[in-house]
This record gives structure tokens, C-alpha cells and sequence, in this order.
């Protein structure tokens, strides 16, 4: 017995002064990410890229000669935990520089963190506008706003459907409530009504009601913004009621991941919507990085993943540019960062109301046969869009 | 000694601004308080008056919209929140007394449950007014420092310790336990059930609310499913009550260290990703089942094991 304890307290010793015989020659870089809770499966994509970049990176000798170690803590999708996690990032790891989250409402709450400390902070996927047009100095956002979210879905719809009406439906969220604002504003500025305009509880199991209003209002086109489950049982349902519109569209996030027609099965054909991000679009190293994620996990990512995939060397540019490591030199160095990424081009730019926002182009993309297919803007598409789309009696 | 317990931890918390401890610390600490409050207004009427209420969150989120929505309407700091949301509260604790508590057991605990959630849709949907999904965010808070936060979440602490000790030492303390022990033989011997249940409701709705208005200010961004939530407000606060000891002073203290810090601390172990909350579940179950009343409420059975080891030693010795 006296020996086991013995055996017992080496260890307990030796795991405590271990880490830090390394220490000197690794990164360790905290990211909250929900790992449970509804939003797990978004977190869980970015988790996989993470990694991916992480293993490119430790392979061609990390960070300025260190080895980065990535620790993933769940936030489970609270606001009050990811400042938790911040709050000890910060105050007791000392990390330079954090990164990540996913939903709108946690990045805001890291934001104001970062903000009130005066540690860089980088937005990975946070899409709400007003998160960069609060003035903060230390937030930078790497992704569009959702107010670009849809910017190549519209200018689709004004080259090729030009229509009428539209319906919007909507998950109550940050990230559904703010989309379709955002939509409705750009339909106005181009003449299109809006018929209808409906919320709908996230995870609800029955949007029949809802549908049948937008039946009843007969749209051209039908816009919705959801997450996951939502995004395919809409389809289905749509399927099931034969509402026929000119085109139906989504607001990226649930219409954007293979599971959308995993789950929707042939209600998803034809089905667009706009997105950040595609595994065909031409990015140096962005199909490398695809076709990577899907040797590993049999799916193609969606863009969430590039973007948490192009994170991770956007972090590491920077402190390779920064003078040192101190928040304001990390800072001066995200301003100045200007790099091509598997996400995109990227570069923090003042302008439009917004402060530390990167803009780029979002695309359209179409199932196609089953596939996502790049559509939209036209130099960047992978197959031919299908327009205008059968009705539902008219498909086989 | 034991009446001077609350003393000397109120005196401790007092200093722990003086160690010196990381703002992480702090948060925790400060989330433990803000979970104190919660619990101990929902023990007045869950513990003590036996009214079990699934639907907190109604009154932990209007205190804080009321908070968010002084500063984002009229533009005054939502400090004011605070008083404000006492008025607001106890209206709300009228209203759904004189409706909901002429109902007795499982009825009036599914009648809160429907007030947490129709506070959330109604926050959802009056975009005009609340914001809807998109929040309240408070431009700057007030400080960055921790420490004020601190002392005031501190101070509301104990100043509800203490209301809820007056409250149930005095004869309307002894009218609530009547109404949970037997709320028919208490109507016989004149209580009005359904006016003290209110005034019950009242104090646990009105210390939840300004709990929450003091979440507003501290976390400076709310939204519906943050404030308004069945699981993480509602059904937790019964959690943090069931496991430190319902209708006991100290117990929802108690279960709010547990729940915020173990669940912090099984959640910052490296590499159990999101088994995290399997192993807290697990611990949540085994404390209720073998500790019914609650860590403070079976406090006897806990420490019975070691008292008993004690009396042992001291047989050897005679």
C-alpha cells in the first residue's frame, strides 16, 4: 500500500512539473468552441480543421520554432462559460492572442472580454453585423457580416430570377433574426416584396403551419436562414406541401453542410444557397485542405471549417509579423496583415461602419445531382446553375 | 460558533479581493454569488412555502431586460435596473400569484413552467422593443476591474441571507412552512393560503430579478436564450437548490459552489472533450440519490461515517 502511494504522488509530482520541462519550446493556444449543446456539430467541423492546419503547421516547424498545442475547451454554446474560458485564457494562461467560437451571442461575449483587456481577439465565424461596428480596437473578424452573407445570392436573383415576392423564414436566433433583417433591407433596395416574413422556433419538428402561410402567399422565391436539422426538414416539408416558388434559397450555415442533403435526401435538389466559402472554389490550398478533411472524415467541410482551417495561419502570420508579443504589437500586426488564405483573401479594413472587418465575395452554391456545386459569381463556378428549377409534380 | 458562521464567511469573501486572484477566480466567485441569489429566492417558495416553480428564468430574465431595456430605451445606465425591476417584479408576482397559485402541486409548477417559456417567445418576438435574438449589448461596462462587481454581488448576497433569515424567523416564516406542511389544515387555522403563497412568490421573484438585473450589468449582453432558458435557468436553479438542501440557509450557497465550481473544474480537465457533462450529470445523480436533502440537509448522514471513526479512536484510547 505504501509503495502504490509512493507510485501514486511520483506521478501526481511528475505531472506537474512535466509540462513545464517543455514548456519553453511549445504554444499552447485555448480556443472555446461548442462542443456540446445544439450548436456541437458546427463545433465539432472546426475542431476537425483546427487540427488539420495544426498537424501542416507542427510538420514545417510551427509558430516562430514552437510547437503549437491546441487545447479545445466547450463552452456548450453559453455566452457566460465562453467568458469563463476567455477569463482564465487571459488572466491565467497568458495567451497572447485568442481565437474562435462559434455562435454570434459567444463571440460577443469574448468580444467584450478581449475589448475590456486589451488582448487581440479574432472572430471566426461570429456573423452578427454589430459585433465590428462597436468601435472595438482589439476584435478583429475574419468572416463576411451576415449583411454580405447573402450579397451573392442577391446579385443571382437580379441577374437570372429577377422576381417579384419573396418569403422569409427565419430560426429565432442572433444569427436567423439578423440574416433575415439584413435580407429584407436588400430586397427593398431592389423592388422585391416581402409577402411573408415568419420566425420559427429552433428545432421545431413541424413548420407545416408556417408553410402553409407562405403556400397561401404564393412567392417567387422562398429565402430561409436555420441551422442544421431545421434547414432540411424545411425542405422536406416544403417537398411534402408541393409548394412550388422559382427558386428556393438559404442563408447559408444549415444549407451549406453536406448533412443538409444527407438528411433532406431529394427535397435538397436544386436547393440553393449562399455561402462563405466552397470545397471548388480555386483559393490556393483550399481543395488541398478539402479533399484532406474528406480522406479524414468522408465528408467534404463546410466553410465553417475553412475558416477555422485559415484561422489558425492567420494566427500564425501574425505573431510571425509581430514585433513581440504583446497585445498592442500583436494588434499593429493584425492591421497590417494582408495574406491569402484557403478561406479567402484576408484583410481587416475600417470602412462602412465597421472596424477590424475583412470583406470578401460570398458565392451561391446549387445541389446539383446530389452535390454542392459552386454556381455564383460566375468565374468562380464549378458546373452551370439550373434555373429555372421543375416544379415538385414535374420531377421524378 | 455556528452563529457566527455567516459572519466570519462574509467577513472572508470581504478580503478575497485583497489575495490578489486572477479576474478568472474572481468570475467564478462572482458567478457563484449571482447563483446564491437565484437559489436562495427560489428556496423562499419552493423550500420553504413547498411551491415548486419550474419557471425562474421568467423572473431572472425580466430583471435583466429590465436592466437592458432602461439602457437601451432611455438610454440611462442600467444600474437603475436594480430598483426598477423590484417595481416590475413584484407586479409580475401579483399577477401570476392571484392567477397561478390557487393552484396546488404539479399544476402550479406547470404553470411556471409556461410563464419561463412565454417570456422567452414574448423577448423573441417583440423585435421592436427587446431587440429580439439580436440582444442587448451595453456599450461599455462600468468597470473592468472585478472588484466592484464583486463587492455588490457580494453585498446583495448577503442582504438577501439576511432577509430571508428575518423573513422566516418571524411569524410569516412560520405561516409558510404551515402552508408546506399541510396547506389545508393551514386554511383551517385561518391562513390565507393563496395571499401568503403571493407574498412568498413576491420575495423569491423579486431577489431572482435583481439577480438578473446584476447579470446584466455584469456579463454587459443578454439575449432570450440566454436569460430566458428552461434547462440553464430554470431547471438549474432547482438543481442548485436540490443539491446543497432545500429549505435550509445555507443550502442553495452550497449547491451553487458545487454547480459552478465543479462543473468549471470537470469542464477545464484536458482532452474528456464533451464528456464533461456525462461525468457532472453522473455526479448530480449520485448526490441526489444518496443524499436526498441535499449536502447541507444531510449533513449529519454525510459526516456520520467520520464522527463514527472518531468515537472508535477514542474507544481504543479508553
Amino acid at each position: 500500500m505504501k509503495r502504490f502511494s509512493a507510485i501514486v504522488s511520483c506521478l501526481f509530482l511528475l505531472s506537474i512539473f512535466a509540462p513545464q520541462a517543455f514548456a519553453q519550446n511549445v504554444l499552447k493556444l485555448g480556443i472555446p468552441l461548442p462542443l456540446t449543446g445544439t450548436n456541437a456539430k458546427f463545433g465539432e467541423i472546426e475542431k476537425k480543421s483546427y487540427e488539420i492546419a495544426l498537424g501542416e503547421i507542427n510538420a514545417k516547424g510551427g509558430i516562430k520554432g514552437k510547437k503549437v498545442v491546441l487545447e479545445f475547451e466547450d463552452s456548450q454554446g453559453k455566452p457566460e462559460v465562453s467568458r469563463s474560458i476567455v477569463e482564465r485564457l487571459i488572466d491565467v494562461k497568458k495567451q497572447p492572442v485568442v481565437f474562435g467560437e462559434y455562435s454570434s451571442s459567444c463571440s460577443k461575449a469574448v468580444a467584450a472580454v478581449a475589448e475590456e483587456r486589451k488582448i487581440p481577439y479574432m472572430v471566426v465565424t461570429g456573423a452578427t453585423d454589430d459585433i465590428t461596428q462597436q468601435n472595438y480596437k482589439y476584435v478583429f473578424r475574419m468572416n463576411p457580416t451576415n449583411a454580405y452573407y447573402a450579397t451573392g445570392l442577391m446579385s443571382f436573383l437580379k441577374e437570372v430570377v429577377k422576381p417579384k415576392t419573396i418569403a422569409i423564414l427565419y430560426e429565432s436566433s442572433d444569427f436567423g433574426t439578423s440574416g433575415a433583417e439584413d435580407m429584407v433591407k436588400q430586397a427593398a433596395k431592389v423592388g422585391i416584396k416581402v409577402l411573408v416574413k415568419e420566425q420559427y422556433e429552433k428545432g421545431a419538428v413541424d413548420f407545416k403551419p408556417i408553410l402553409s402561410k407562405v403556400k397561401a402567399a404564393k412567392p417567387d422565391v422562398i429565402y430561409m436562414v436555420s441551422y442544421v436539422m431545421d434547414a432540411a426538414l424545411l425542405m422536406r416539408q416544403i417537398k411534402e406541401l408541393r409548394i412550388d416558388a422559382n427558386l428556393y434559397a438559404g442563408g447559408a450555415a444549415g444549407f451549406a453542410i453536406p448533412e443538409f442533403i444527407q438528411n433532406a435526401k431529394e427535397a435538397s435538389e436544386l436547393v440553393m444557397t449562399a455561402t462563405l466559402w466552397s470545397q471548388q472554389i480555386a483559393y490556393p490550398g483550399s481543395r488541398e485542405y478539402a479533399e484532406k478533411y474528406k480522406k479524414m472524415y468522408k465528408d467534404y467541410p463546410s466553410y465553417h471549417g475553412a475558416e477555422a482551417y485559415s484561422a489558425l495561419y492567420i494566427i500564425k502570420d501574425v505573431l510571425e509579423r509581430a514585433k513581440s508579443w504583446k497585445p498592442d504589437d500583436i494588434r499593429a500586426a493584425f492591421k497590417a496583415t494582408n495574406m491569402m488564405t484557403a478561406f479567402g483573401p484576408i484583410k481587416f479594413e475600417d470602412k462602412e461602419g465597421y472596424t477590424n472587418q475583412n470583406f470578401m465575395e460570398t458565392l451561391v452554391m446549387q445541389v446539383i445531382k446530389g452535390k454542392h456545386e459552386t454556381i455564383w459569381p460566375q468565374k468562380y463556378a464549378s458546373a452551370k446553375y439550373v434555373y429555372p428549377i421543375p416544379k415538385w409534380r414535374e420531377r421524378k | 460558533m455556528k452563529k457566527f458562521l455567516p459572519l466570519i464567511v462574509f467577513a472572508l469573501l470581504c478580503i478575497v479581493p485583497f489575495f490578489g486572484l486572477s479576474t478568472y477566480v474572481m468570475h467564478i466567485l462572482i458567478l457563484v454569488l449571482i447563483w446564491s441569489v437565484i437559489g436562495m429566492g427560489w428556496n423562499i417558495l419552493g423550500g420553504y412555502t413547498g411551491q415548486v416553480s419550474f419557471g425562474h428564468a421568467a423572473f431572472f430574465g425580466m430583471g435583466a431586460y429590465a436592466a437592458g431595456l432602461l439602457y437601451q430605451h432611455l438610454g440611462i445606465s442600467a444600474w437603475w435596473g436594480l430598483p426598477v425591476c423590484v417595481l416590475i417584479l413584484t407586479a409580475l408576482s401579483l399577477i401570476v400569484g392571484y392567477i397561478c397559485l390557487r393552484l396546488r402541486g404539479a399544476y402550479f409548477a406547470l404553470a411556471t413552467l409556461a410563464l419561463g417559456e412565454i417570456c422567452r417567445v414574448a423577448a423573441e418576438n417583440l423585435v421592436d422593443f427587446t431587440k429580439g435574438n439580436m440582444g442587448i449589448m451595453l456599450r461599455e461596462r462600468t468597470w473592468v476591474d472585478k472588484t466592484w462587481y464583486f463587492y455588490i454581488i457580494l453585498l446583495i448576497a448577503a442582504g438577501t441571507y439576511i432577509l430571508i433569515k428575518m423573513v422566516m424567523e418571524s411569524k410569516l416564516g412560520y405561516y409558510f412552512v404551515a402552508i408546506r406542511e399541510d396547506q389545508d389544515a393551514a386554511e383551517s387555522l385561518g391562513i390565507n393560503t393563496t395571499f401568503y403563497k403571493t407574498i412568498s412568490l413576491c420575495i423569491s421573484g423579486v431577489l431572482t430579478g435583481i439577480a438578473g438585473a446584476y447579470y446584466m450589468n455584469y456579463m454587459g449582453y443578454i439575449d432570450p436564450s440566454t436569460v430566458f432558458p428552461l434547462s440553464e435557468v430554470s431547471i438549474a436553479t432547482v438543481v442548485v437548490v436540490m443539491v446543497g438542501g432545500a429549505a435550509t440557509y445555507w443550502g442553495p450557497i452550497v449547491g451553487a459552489v458545487i454547480m459552478v465550481f465543479l462543473a468549471e473544474e470537470i469542464r477545464s480537465i484536458p482532452f474528456i472533450g464533451a464528456a464533461h457533462q456525462t461525468i457532472f450529470g453522473i455526479i448530480l445523480i449520485l448526490i441526489i440519490m444518496f443524499l436526498p436533502n441535499g449536502i447541507v440537509g444531510d449533513f449529519r448522514k454525510l459526516i456520520k461515517p467520520l464522527s463514527r471513526a472518531k468515537r472508535e479512536c477514542h474507544h481504543e484510547f479508553n
